[in-house]
């Protein structure tokens, strides 16, 4: 460590007086300072990067100015900041902890607990000034300080997102927030594991005051001259109210998950354990449960998902140069054309919705109204920001120029003539370069692309109903695409908030196409006999968020039969032939939207309906692996031909775009898991023993 | 010097409905908003190239004092584009077109969004000044004592609003309100009820049959509260108006020997209108093609007391200027503030007698019947104080296109004792 002491004078007489001179260290990751009012300003500032994180050389530079800092008599507060604009502190180093072997591991969260609680430890008040993102380890250094002020910024996001990633705060997270702000408040926090912005930081009681940037300092100084208020007193901690709080959130997460995820119920057993005991039994209990879960398989499988994830927001095409969006059209009012006229809005675009008939567009723009309201009502926006986004949705059921418009989403119904019509009368009235994208399920996007003059500029933009809950955007790729037509489609979804994979031109692309074998499947069970809840059940236990013949109840019969036979025109060999989405089809039982379709839907409840009188004797286990090894090896199949560019890709879009059990990492990553040599023995099984067309010959 | 032309590429409007019906919930700003939105996307141009927004607007909103510049902003114009409101009472939105000409003559700059915005369903009541002041008061009070002696000052008769609509209808300087302005000229230039609605019934049925040339101005208006989700018609046109029907309504402003009645005046209502205006320079560079073009204009003044009669010497500047004959112009679109405001206007271009009074040397000439407001007036479209001015030229060139003419005269009454008129021709 690279240690400077600057010496402000030169004249010995002035020696004796050197405590209450300022003096500045300067370290790797951190340098301080300490002012003539004995105040040690200690900013954190990693080299050569745009953001700060804790490895073990900043936990172990800092815990090292903290022990030379204990020694210094004349200290009267202490202030801890960060120097990135953008960053407060980004927590642990998931990169660098990836690598580390397990005794590695273990040794890191000793040292961030050691760190932490030596800063808890110095006796003077302490400080945190929290701008910009502030998350798990980052917040939890904040923990132990007296207070923490968060600066008035929009990039200012606060939280222990631990247990998204299959963790648990374990440098004092789960010990420190209940003495804070009570057990059943900081259950909740540690569980939803959302970031929140600082105004709900404040509300929620994470931080101690919210101030305008400017004042930061000046209010940091003002509480240093002031007694620390003692700690405050939350009922919720006693060892009588403890246990029940674990019985009621444990109940909760149990439901709401199926007590497949591990680490929400660690953190519960952790957080009431450490309210109703001391700090330090209540570090050793997280040290414990971190250790455990960072050896797991679940902790490992979340980490790669937020990993693919971050690079898909971030990922910059090698060559093409993305142009800035500013301006766009959405053709079609419906539900898709709405939902993808807010995105835009909401993330400051001017966009143009275009439908052929008033009555059309009323609706659309009632959608997006809706869609605003629910936003304000959550507190997710002010009624000024919804206005503005309100303001930037402009409407036309006549022709108008789009000459001024970088992109036009198509989103018109799924039929291909329309589309062409459309596609043409677009070409007709944009620019040359104006990027012309539809928003498709399952057509052919070159074919589209053959119509108009320029196919370079023509994108398929894949979005997911409903889009602003649904954040995977499937790009595809033609061999014709321009590259800058590519970046710019990428940049421009990455604005909207969302994550594009980049897909080839293929039936179904990948989210579909994996997808609909497993949904066929799924009906080839009940026209096997096998009652429809078991099958559903089944896969709610296999971590998926809805059983698969609720899904296309939900999707609806008529969509997904659109879907099924623009898939079965390519892979007439893999996908079966089925009567059933036939005869629910004639029957109009079209899935929720008429009512019924396999289950009954009244507003009272959901029931299933009995396709066969008798029940097929086929167990749970049988129809996971039967089901999961469709998804499994449908990805493979993408994988070799090449539909998306990584095993990582089509992972992500499965679990983004379907909600396919994201503590299982996606569907190929699962091959890996149950072993491919057994899964490989399990397909040829079925691939013999079930009529053909089946989808489980092997991928090779 | 050849003075630059001014073109209008294009124009729309909102529906006119009135007070306190489909548009009511609207502010001055909302409409604007909308009439200028749907003008950026019928056009297509790119809001950077605006060089200013200029809007009349005779109420401002009192949330929204330069109303142009929240409606700019609202309506997606960049931060560094300019926008002034303006105000000539009756003749804002036409005011509004002609500083943009201003504006184009003395080169600060040459493309303009140009209209108007009122919405009278929202012209605020406020507290008569003895009120006010015992308000003021009271706020000012600290102690209990004080409080109680300030809250005790106030009596009932302070409760009662002053109405902001009333106030502006009213001219200050002759003190009366313009409907006793219409009646003053009824009685002078021998105006009878029976004409006046007969001129009524007239511009509903004109109005109710040219309902598709309207169509093509307005831009439908989305609004949640309404039974289809949109408003694409105006809603003061009655299909089913005759002479006689309206000969039942009562006088409003003189009970007792009047003849100007609701039925035979314009209507209150909300509405905006907006048109894209810009110089030779600007059309020529952008490829635009103009629909129509300014030919000049004129604001004259007049005694406030028949404030009705303003077109006349305002039409009598226009032909002196552009060198036109009345018998040049292929249409007339004269507002119809009040059915006898309108026949004395014509009644004084051609009448020697009636033209002297008015302020003229000489007759002009005459306004055919077939030519004047073919596709009816504000008695049947309504009259939303800010907008119209701009209206009636969005209005005159739709005319003149269904028509197959070419130069029509537009021409309206300003309260307070003004006319104001413009002549276009199709370009």
């Amino acid at each position: 460590m690279n240690t400077l002491v600057l010496d402000p004078t030169q004249d010995p007489d002035q020696d004796l007086q050197m405590t209450n001179q300022p003096r500045e260290v300067v370290g790797t990751h951190f340098l301080y300072r300490i002012d003539n009012d004995g105040l040690c300003w200690m900013t954190f500032d990693s080299p050569n990067s745009t953001v700060n994180v804790w490895s073990t050389e900043s936990l172990t530079e800092l815990a090292s100015h903290l022990e030379h800092l204990s020694h210094e008599t004349a200290l009267r507060g202490f202030i801890f900041r960060s120097a990135k604009e953008r960053i407060f502190i980004a927590g642990a180093d998931l990169k660098s902890m990836r690598n580390l072997p397990s005794s590695g591991l273990q040794k890191l969260v000793w040292l961030g607990q050691a760190t932490f609680d030596r800063l808890a430890r110095l006796p003077v008040p302490k400080v945190a000034l929290i701008r910009g993102a502030c998350a798990g380890g980052g917040y939890e250094l904040t923990l132990a300080c007296d207070y923490r002020i968060a600066i008035e910024d929009d990039c200012t996001r606060i939280g222990l997102p631990e247990t998204q990633l299959g963790l648990l705060p374990g440098w004092g997270g789960c010990t420190r927030l209940p003495r804070l702000i009570g057990t059943r408040r900081a259950l909740d926090v540690i569980l939803k594991g959302r970031l929140m912005d600082a105004r709900n930081a404040l509300r929620q009681g994470l931080v101690t005051h919210l101030v305008p940037a400017g004042h930061a300092e000046d209010t940091a100084r003002k509480l240093l001259k002031q007694p620390v208020p003692s700690a405050p007193h939350h009922w919720d901690r006693s060892p009588l109210v403890t246990p029940f709080l674990r019985w009621a959130a444990r109940r909760k997460v149990e439901g709401a998950t199926r007590s497949l995820y591990e680490a929400p119920l660690r953190a519960i057993d952790v957080v009431t354990a450490a309210a109703s005991h001391s700090v330090e039994f209540g570090l050793q209990l997280e040290r414990d449960a971190l250790n455990h879960l960072l050896m797991g398989s679940q902790a490992q499988h979340l980490i790669d998902l937020f990993f693919q994830r971050e690079a898909a927001s971030k990922h910059r095409p090698a060559i093409g140069v993305a142009m800035p969006v500013h301006n766009a059209a959405v053709v079609g009012a419906g539900v898709m054309g709405a939902g993808i006229a807010q995105a835009l809005a909401a993330r400051g675009l001017s966009v143009l919705m275009t439908d052929v008939a008033p009555e059309a567009l009323a609706h659309g723009i009632e959608r997006v109204r809706d869609l605003t309201d629910t936003a304000v009502r959550k507190h997710a926006i002010d009624r000024k920001t919804a206005r503005d986004t309100l303001d930037r949705v402009s409407t036309s059921c006549t022709p108008v120029p789009l000459t001024h418009k970088q992109i036009v989403i198509e989103a018109a119904t799924e039929n291909m003539a329309l589309k062409k019509k459309i596609f043409a009368d677009l070409a007709a009235r944009s620019a040359a370069d104006t990027i012309l994208a539809t928003n498709t399920s399952a057509l052919s996007v070159a074919e589209l692309a053959a119509t108009v003059p320029h196919p370079e500029r023509v994108i398929g933009m894949h979005f997911f109903n409903p889009v602003h809950r649904m954040p995977l955007v499937e790009i595809v790729r033609l061999p014709e695409t321009s590259p800058d037509v590519l970046a710019t489609a990428i940049a421009f979804v990455q604005k909207l908030g969302k994550v594009p994979v980049v897909v080839q031109d293929s039936p179904g692309f990948v989210v579909n196409r994996i997808l609909m074998p497993y949904l066929l499947e799924a009906v080839r069970l009940v026209e096997e006999g096998v009652p429809v809840e078991r099958t559903d059940n089944a896969m709610l236990d296999f971590g998926m968020p809805m059983g698969p013949l609720r899904l296309l109840d939900e999707i609806g019969i008529d969509v997904a039969n659109h879907v099924y036979h623009t898939l079965r025109e390519a892979f007439s060999d893999r996908l079966p032939a089925l009567k059933t989405l036939d005869t629910l089809l004639a029957a109009g039982h079209l899935g929720k939207k008429s009512g019924q379709g396999f289950y009954l839907h009244t507003k009272a409840e959901t029931k299933a309906k009995v396709f066969s009188a008798t029940a097929n004797p086929l167990d749970a286990d049988s129809i996971q692996l039967r089901l999961s090894l469709v998804l499994s090896n449908e990805a493979a199949l993408c994988l070799h031909e090449g539909i998306a560019s990584s095993a990582g890709d089509i992972d992500l879009a499965m679990v983004l775009g379907t909600g396919y059990a994201p503590f299982r990492g996606g569907p190929l990553q699962h091959l890996d898991s149950i072993g491919r040599d057994y899964a490989r023995s399990e397909l040829h099984r079925l691939a013999h023993s079930m009529p053909a067309p089946n989808p489980f010959t092997p991928a090779p | 010097m050849k003075t630059p032309a001014l073109y209008i590429i294009d124009g729309t409007r909102t529906p006119f409905c009135r007070m306190g019906s489909s548009l009511a919930s609207q502010t001055a700003v909302d409409l604007g908003k909308n009439a200028i939105t749907n003008l950026l996307t019928r056009t297509g141009i790119d809001p950077a190239e605006v060089d200013e927004v200029i809007l009349g607007c005779v109420g401002q909103p009192p949330e929204a004092q330069n109303v142009a510049r929240v409606v700019a902003l609202r309506a997606g114009l960049p931060e560094r584009v300019p926008a002034m409101t303006v105000h000539r009472n009756c003749a804002s939105g036409m005011e509004a077109v002609f500083t943009a000409h201003q504006r184009l003559c003395a080169g600060h700059g040459e493309i303009f969004i140009v209209g108007g915005t009122e919405s009278m369903s929202n012209t605020p009541f406020y507290f008569s000044r003895p009120a006010a002041e015992k308000f003021t008061t009271l706020s000012r009070a600290r102690t209990f004592g004080t409080k109680a002696r300030a809250a005790v000052a106030f009596r009932p008769a302070d409760f009662a609003p002053v109405v902001g609509l009333k106030l502006g209808l009213t001219d200050p300087y002759s003190q009366l309100n313009m409907g006793e302005t219409a009646e003053v000229l009824a009685r002078e230039f021998s105006i009878s009820r029976e004409a006046q609605d007969a001129f009524a019934a007239r511009s509903q049925l004109l109005a109710n049959s040219a309902s598709h040339i309207h169509q093509a101005e307005i831009s439908p208006y989305y609004l949640q509260d309404s039974a289809t989700g949109f408003i694409n018609t105006d809603n003061g046109i009655r299909a089913d108006a005759t002479a006689e029907k309206l000969a039942k309504l009562k006088p409003v402003f003189d009970p007792k020997w009047g003849s100007v009645t609701a039925g035979n005046s314009s209507q209150i209502t909300d509405g905006a209108a907006a048109l894209l205006v810009a110089g030779e320079d600007a059309v020529r560079r952008h490829g635009w093609e103009p629909i129509a073009r300014l030919v000049d204009y004129a604001v004259t003044g007049c005694d406030p007391k028949r404030m009705g009669l303003g077109p006349v010497r305002a039409m009598d500047a226009v032909l002196h200027r552009t060198g036109f004959t009345l018998a040049d112009m292929d249409l007339f679109e004269i507002n119809e503030a009040f059915a006898a405001q309108v026949l004395a206007v014509m009644k004084c271009v051609k009448d020697p007698a009636a033209a002297r009074a008015a302020g003229l040397d000489s007759p002009l000439g005459e306004i055919p019947t077939e030519k004047l407001n073919l596709a009816g007036g504000a008695i049947a479209l309504g009259h939303p104080v800010g907008a119209t001015g701009a209206r009636l030229i969005l209005t005159a060139i739709r005319q003149l296109q269904q028509r197959d003419a070419h130069r029509a005269l537009v021409s309206l009454c300003i309260g307070g004792g003004q006319g104001a008129a413009a002549c276009i021709e199709l370009c």
